[in-house]
């Protein structure tokens, strides 16, 4: 028993965490996304795509928990949205991939080479991974994802959809016919969220991942999602406590700086205990689902809904204490109040894992089975 | 990062598990409960504590030399988790273990810790705190309690206010003043005063919940021999902050997640059985939305606790982050009390033995009982205050 983080994880953490800081762009006031590119490279140069990938193809066979603080790193530094897309795959891959999968997508994933996004929410569907409406028949998939991160990049899309054994990840070319993207019009256009639309577009005859345990694999992709996400808003939140709290020290209002008043002194100390408790919640659901705890869902259920919650409160409670400087553009707070709310609502939100994580508790503690069976194995 | 645990720790739980499953009384938490009466249940407490002494569970992570099991940290830790699973009962020595005790081991002198530590973990020995005053609440440093030193006593005068089972207690530290004419830190110590000695007088407080558990404790011309004196004379304020970090610590905490989560379990367990409009009160989407979120947070306060052991055996010191473990679960609990009111509908004012009461009528107490938690140990006010100063840095 040991809750705390190895050398080896901090020091891949603060690693990330600098080379970011020089990438100045990614955190313009502007919503451009000249960023984006160099920063991905960047990282692709450090190697950190290829951490995740088992060594049998060439990469560090790190598990999600080692790249823990490195996440919170990407998230405080909001980097590419999309980085999250290529590690998650790299550990889904890894664990439910066929061999022929592995090897062809793991090196080229590793090199940074490959860019796959997630391809999962779609209209008319809560948050339930399984529960989507994209079908695959006859080795033909069609249906019309939304919210894909950096989808007019993507080389890849992994699309949850109902095959013929049930609901499945399935791997597309972005190249494919039939495959059609449209940006989307939304809060936070550095995301370069799209909609992807499939019009049955012919498979590869090995797409599916994890044939067998398809379910299983989209599980592990959602759940991978989700805590890796909950990484992502604790760095948010940390990055935006520490702007306020360095404007509430150095800000001078009726003589004193405005730390000194308790009417903001106690809101950032709520803050920070609320921080402190989210990544309680989040590092134990990133070691939950590293390991494939038995009460995997329940913790990062746990971990995304309560740093959701979290961040959010961080985002606003900053800008009200950076005062009128909190609403202007050139400040750029806004843009991580965009992207939180973005990371919010993708892999689930708050309303819907905290259900999950009622049903899990009811099932596991007091025997009684779920009164609905979200449950995709 | 690993929350499996080593075979010597799985040993350790199993051979506690096997020995609660002796110790505690037949029906235990299903037919067989605490006694209500305040007094009979007090001596329950005593009696179970004085029985996880005999079964070598006291003094969990105290060294061995002083009667303690000589555990570590995370063996701390599981005999919370295996408390919480046998919902066993709590202890009344709480300010002898959880404060007393920590504060001996770390400022006392070698004497002191051969006289007083074995007697707190036997619980032969239960203490109470002498902190607070009409005039020194928030303001902990202007204690206003005098002790003179006369020959080699002190002559201690003065009261002290909110001091929690003085009606048991044997013992009570307490922080007096032996130097008024310094700033006031500068002139505080920290005393052990045997409550048999004559001149104190103890007049129970009544609490919102209707419970008299603290008092007001008066010192009139008390006698405090000399080698009672924790550190040294006028550095007082720097134990007080010890046993305050332990106050607010992660072993306080965990214990008292403990019954937290028990009481969360049978709030979930009673919601299953309760029809409110034509359904089970726990198939109300509302409810089910704010009961997620109460699981969650008695988790954090778990996994808070947790972390902060594994801060403490990498060498961090013990301190203001004391403060950030005390408001979470303070407020945390407040919630889980307040939707348990909520969740039970419109029959949730009915307590006690009235046929009508949900679950007992037991989560009325608690609800009532936990208004207090906000407040002592320092308030969240002074909490906050100590977070943003001594962690966030913010001007005074």
């Amino acid at each position: 028993m040991y809750f705390a983080f190895d050398e080896d994880q901090k020091s891949l953490g603060d690693t990330v965490a600098r080379l970011l800081a020089d990438q100045d762009g990614l955190r313009a006031p502007d919503l451009g996304r000249d960023a984006v590119d160099p920063a991905r490279t960047a990282l692709a140069e450090l190697g950190l795509f290829a951490m995740m990938v088992p060594e049998e193809q060439g990469g560090a066979g790190l598990k999600a928990v080692d790249l823990a603080l490195s996440l919170e790193a990407l998230g405080g530094a909001l980097a590419p949205a999309a980085v999250l897309d290529t590690l998650l795959l790299s550990e889904v891959l890894g664990s439910h991939g066929t061999a022929a999968q592995r090897d062809a997508f793991l090196p080229p994933l590793a090199a940074g080479e490959l860019r796959v996004s997630v391809a999962l929410s779609e209209k008319g569907c809560d948050d339930a991974p399984h529960a989507v409406l994209a079908r695959v028949s006859d080795g033909r998939l069609t249906g019309t994802k939304l919210l894909v991160r950096e989808a007019a990049d993507a080389t890849h899309f992994a699309v949850a959809a109902q095959g013929p054994a049930g609901p499945g990840l399935f791997l597309v070319s972005a190249k494919a016919a039939g495959v059609s993207i449209r940006a989307h019009q939304d809060i936070d256009p550095t995301s370069g969220l799209g909609a992807v639309t499939f019009d049955d577009v012919v498979l590869d005859p090995d797409a599916l991942v994890g044939a067998g345990h398809s379910a299983a694999a989209v599980e592990r992709l959602f759940d991978g999602g989700a805590a890796m996400s909950a990484c992502l808003q604790l760095g948010i939140a940390a990055r935006m406590l520490d702007s306020a709290v360095e404007y509430a020290r150095t800000r001078v209002q009726f003589g004193k700086p405005i730390g000194s008043f308790q009417a903001l002194k106690h809101r950032c100390a709520d803050l920070a205990v609320a921080l402190e408790a989210a990544r309680s919640a989040t590092y134990y659901g990133i070691w939950a689902y590293s390991e494939d705890a038995p009460d995997r869902a329940r913790a990062v259920s746990m971990a995304k809904a309560y740093a959701g919650e979290v961040v959010r409160e961080v985002c606003n409670e900053a800008i009200q204490i950076h005062g009128g400087m909190g609403f202007t553009w050139e400040l750029g707070l806004h843009r991580y109040l965009r992207r939180a709310k973005v990371i919010e609502h993708a892999f689930g939100a708050a309303i819907w894992h905290n259900e999950r994580i009622l049903i899990e508790t009811l099932r596991d503690e007091f025997g009684q089975d779920a009164t609905v069976d979200w449950k995709v194995a | 990062m690993d929350f499996n645990y080593t075979p010597e720790e799985s040993a350790f739980r199993a051979e506690l598990r096997a020995w609660l499953a002796d110790a505690l009384p037949k029906g235990w938490g299903d037919t067989v409960f605490e006694p209500e009466d305040e007094h009979e249940r007090a001596m329950f407490r005593l009696d179970w504590e004085r029985k996880l002494h005999a079964g070598g569970w006291s003094g969990i992570n105290w060294p061995k030399e002083y009667g303690g099991r000589g555990a570590t940290l995370i063996e701390r830790g599981i005999f919370a988790e295996e408390m919480a699973r046998a919902s066993a009962p709590e202890g009344i020595n709480i300010i002898g273990h959880n404060l007393a005790g920590p504060t001996i081991l770390a400022h006392g002198s070698e004497a002191q810790k051969q006289r007083f530590l074995p007697p707190i973990i036997s619980s032969d020995e239960i203490w109470c705190q002498g902190f607070s005053e009409p005039n020194a609440g928030s303001d902990l440093a202007s204690v206003r309690t005098r002790a003179e030193l006369v020959g080699d006593k002190f002559i201690v005068n003065g009261q002290k206010i909110w001091t929690s089972y003085a009606q048991y207690a044997q013992w009570c530290f307490a922080l007096v003043r032996t130097n008024p004419d310094v700033p006031k830190h500068r002139g505080l110590s920290f005393l052990l005063i045997d409550m048999r000695s004559p001149g104190i007088t103890i007049r129970p407080l009544r609490q919102i919940s209707g419970e008299s558990e603290f008092n007001e404790t008066f010192f009139d011309n008390v006698e405090v021999p000399v080698e009672n004196v924790v550190g040294a004379v006028n550095e007082g304020w720097k134990i007080a902050m010890t046993t305050l970090a332990y106050e607010r610590g992660p072993e306080d905490a965990l214990g008292r997640q403990v019954r937290f989560k028990q009481e969360l379990d049978k709030l979930v367990a009673t919601l299953c059985q309760t029809t409110q409009g034509g359904r089970a009160a726990i198939d109300n989407p509302a409810i089910r939305q704010r009961l997620a979120r109460a699981i969650t947070e008695i988790e954090i306060v778990r996994l808070n606790a947790l972390r902060s052991f594994s801060r403490y055996l990498d060498g961090a010191d013990r301190g203001a982050d004391a403060s950030m473990t005390k408001l979470y679960w303070s407020h945390a609990a407040q919630r889980m009390y307040e939707l348990a009111m909520d969740a039970l509908g419109p029959v949730a004012p009915i307590s006690g033995h009235d046929p009508a009461a949900l679950a007992l009528g037991r989560f009325q107490l608690s609800w009532l009982q936990s208004k207090a938690f906000t407040i002592y140990s320092g308030s969240s006010e002074i909490q906050r205050n100590i977070i943003g100063e001594r962690v966030l840095g913010l001007p005074r």
